[in-house]
């Protein structure tokens, strides 16, 4: 679709009247300028490989402001990975799935991003900004796939709305601290998912971390295979699994299939840790 | 159990020491030498109930006197005038860099009490400009001999906090080349744009701090409170770091529970460790608190 046939598209999912709330500006921004708008944020959907962004303001009673943000992310994946960075708030069912928060509401369907937030939060600027999600969800009609990655997380014990999707190590930092270095060569053509588990062997608050990687190649994983048992779990390379009992008493390891890797950290036994592993890797 | 240092432990550690608080034996040495021989930085910390209006807008008056207050004591004058005419010269070109976040900017009132003061010592008008994202194109900008740095204390989404380290980053041509590693090298922009050695005077604003960030704006009012305070000092890394104790706190407070920021604001104590633009640990400042005490947080 040529990107002026996106503007329209995207002007017409957001409505232009919501009760007493008014249209009252629009503004287009692309990965380049999307820093004139929202500051450091903008890394984040530049990171999801976001294409435009649609921002519309709302004026409603004694000047107050609603921001509706629009957001092409170009597929579902996508849409989906940038929801995932931030899913702190009040679960809702618009769209794929949504939170709400200090008068943000967020959610993503088809390959768009949606947030919609009310300068002001009060019980009626919460039910706009609720009702703005809703009819904008109505109008995107594209469905909602999860990522196939995502859906290779066994699901046992598994804290569904801690799924988190991204492809850099930048991101992968801000969910789950492992290196400063990028040792699991990690860039936008790879693929990553975290999975965050509460088993009932585990101490209390003590997660077990799933961490499942697609790569382009199978040559660049075995590169990032490489370089991450080498720097990462050292003792693994004399050992016949990559499954070592860390200084905490918790289990951490690795395997590799094909452009696959899937790691496991904190486990709270051996048979745990290989059982996550195993699973993710088998064929869908 | 015993919590015990991890691989991922370890790996933090190397990139900041000071983070996370976990020390080896000889690292809490060379910490502590150096705390004992080195200078203490000094951090006024200034707090006034009045300093918001009704609608949390500045007073202007009680911002003069907070910052008059605030730079006399931290030079150790008995005038305010006599404390800034050691700040800037009459023949100075200062640029006030500012910051112009729709949400929580640095207030024309903090900028108005910075510019006064600055005219007072004899700085002609023509030699003054306030200014943030256009210091770049800004003729006075561009001539400037001095720098006063001032902007709000909120948190940030991709540095952790945005600090007075981090406001000088319209000084470069690309900005989201320091975005990296949750920004850790901010500080080398104080170096490498020659910015360090022309910084007179850091001011981080704390009338209505922001100590946590939602959505694609990083902002809910939900997220400020009115703290009424400004921190001020010549070094930018002990002013940072006084202001990120203080949203630390008002996060413990809020949350109840530790809470970490998101991304760790480490670039203010790489910018102790691996940069030497200041001092971040706190046992290396000398904090001076002023004016209103309750709910000071520090």
């Amino acid at each position: 679709m040529e990107a002026v046939d996106r503007t329209t598209v995207m002007k017409q999912l957001i409505p232009t009247k919501v009760d007493s709330w008014r249209a009252v500006k629009d503004d287009f921004y692309d990965p380049q300028s999307i820093f004139d708008y929202i500051d450091g944020a903008g890394e984040v959907y530049r990171a999801y490989n976001f294409q435009l962004l649609l921002a519309r303001r709302f004026q409603g009673p004694e000047g107050r402001l609603i921001f509706v943000d629009l957001f092409f992310m170009g597929s579902p994946a996508e849409a989906f990975g940038v929801f995932t960075h931030d899913r702190e708030g009040e679960k809702l069912t618009i769209g794929g799935s949504a939170v709400y928060k200090g008068g943000l509401l967020s959610f993503w369907k088809g390959s768009y991003f949606v947030s919609v937030y009310a300068e002001e939060e009060t019980p009626a600027t919460k039910e706009v900004v609720l009702r703005l999600g809703r009819l904008i969800a109505k109008r995107i009609k594209e469905d909602s796939p999860l990522p196939s990655l995502v859906r290779r997380l066994p699901t046992a014990s598994l804290l569904p709305d801690e799924v988190r999707y991204f492809h850099n190590h930048l991101i992968l930092n801000y969910h789950y601290f492992i290196s400063e270095e990028n040792i699991l060569e990690l860039d936008d053509k790879t693929e990553a998912v975290l999975g965050f588990y509460q088993f009932k062997e585990a101490q209390e608050q003590v997660k077990t971390v799933l961490l499942g990687i697609r790569y382009p190649g199978e040559r660049q994983a075995g590169q990032a295979w490489r370089r991450f048992i080498h720097q990462y779990l050292p003792e693994a390379e004399r050992l016949p699994q990559a499954l070592v009992q860390t200084e905490n008493g918790l289990w951490t390891g690795a395997q590799k299939n094909k452009n696959l890797i899937a790691i496991v950290f904190d486990a709270p036994s051996q048979e745990i840790a290989l059982s996550l592993l195993t699973s993710f890797l088998q064929s869908l | 159990m015993k919590k015990s240092l991890t691989r991922r432990d370890f790996l933090k550690i190397t990139a900041s020491a000071p983070l996370v608080g976990f020390f080896s034996a000889q690292q809490l040495k060379q910490s502590v030498d150096q705390a004992m021989t080195s200078y203490k930085a000094r951090v006024v910390l200034i707090r006034d109930a009045q300093a918001l209006d009704n609608q949390r807008k500045p007073r202007a008056e009680v911002i003069q006197r907070m910052m008059d207050e605030a730079v006399r004591t931290l030079l150790e004058e008995e005038e305010p005038l006599a404390a800034w005419k050691k700040l800037i010269k009459p023949n100075d070109i200062v640029g006030i860099k500012s910051n112009v976040w729709r949400y929580i900017p640095t207030t024309t009132e903090v900028e108005q009490a910075i510019w006064r003061r600055v005219r007072e010592v004899g700085v002609p008008a023509k030699n003054i400009a306030i200014d943030d994202r256009g210091v770049r194109r800004n003729p006075v900008f561009q001539k400037a001999t001095a720098l006063i740095n001032a902007r709000p204390a909120r948190t940030h989404h991709w540095s952790g906090l945005g600090t007075c380290i981090k406001n000088y980053i319209m000084f470069v041509p690309r900005p989201s080349a320091y975005h990296g590693d949750a920004c850790a090298d901010l500080a080398k922009i104080w170096f490498e744009y020659g910015l360090k050695d022309k910084t007179r005077l850091n001011i981080l604003v704390m009338l209505t701090p922001l100590f946590h960030g939602i959505g694609p704006h990083h902002y809910s009012e939900r997220y400020t409170w009115p703290y009424c305070g400004l921190i001020v000092g010549i070094d930018p890394v002990a002013v940072d770091a006084t202001g990120l104790r203080i949203i630390e706190a008002k996060r413990r407070e809020y949350f109840g529970r530790e809470r970490p920021l998101k991304p760790p604001a480490k670039h203010i104590f790489l910018a102790e460790t691996r940069h030497h633009l200041g001092v971040a640990d706190p046992a290396k400042i000398e904090l001076i608190t002023l004016g209103w005490a309750e709910g000071r947080l520090i």
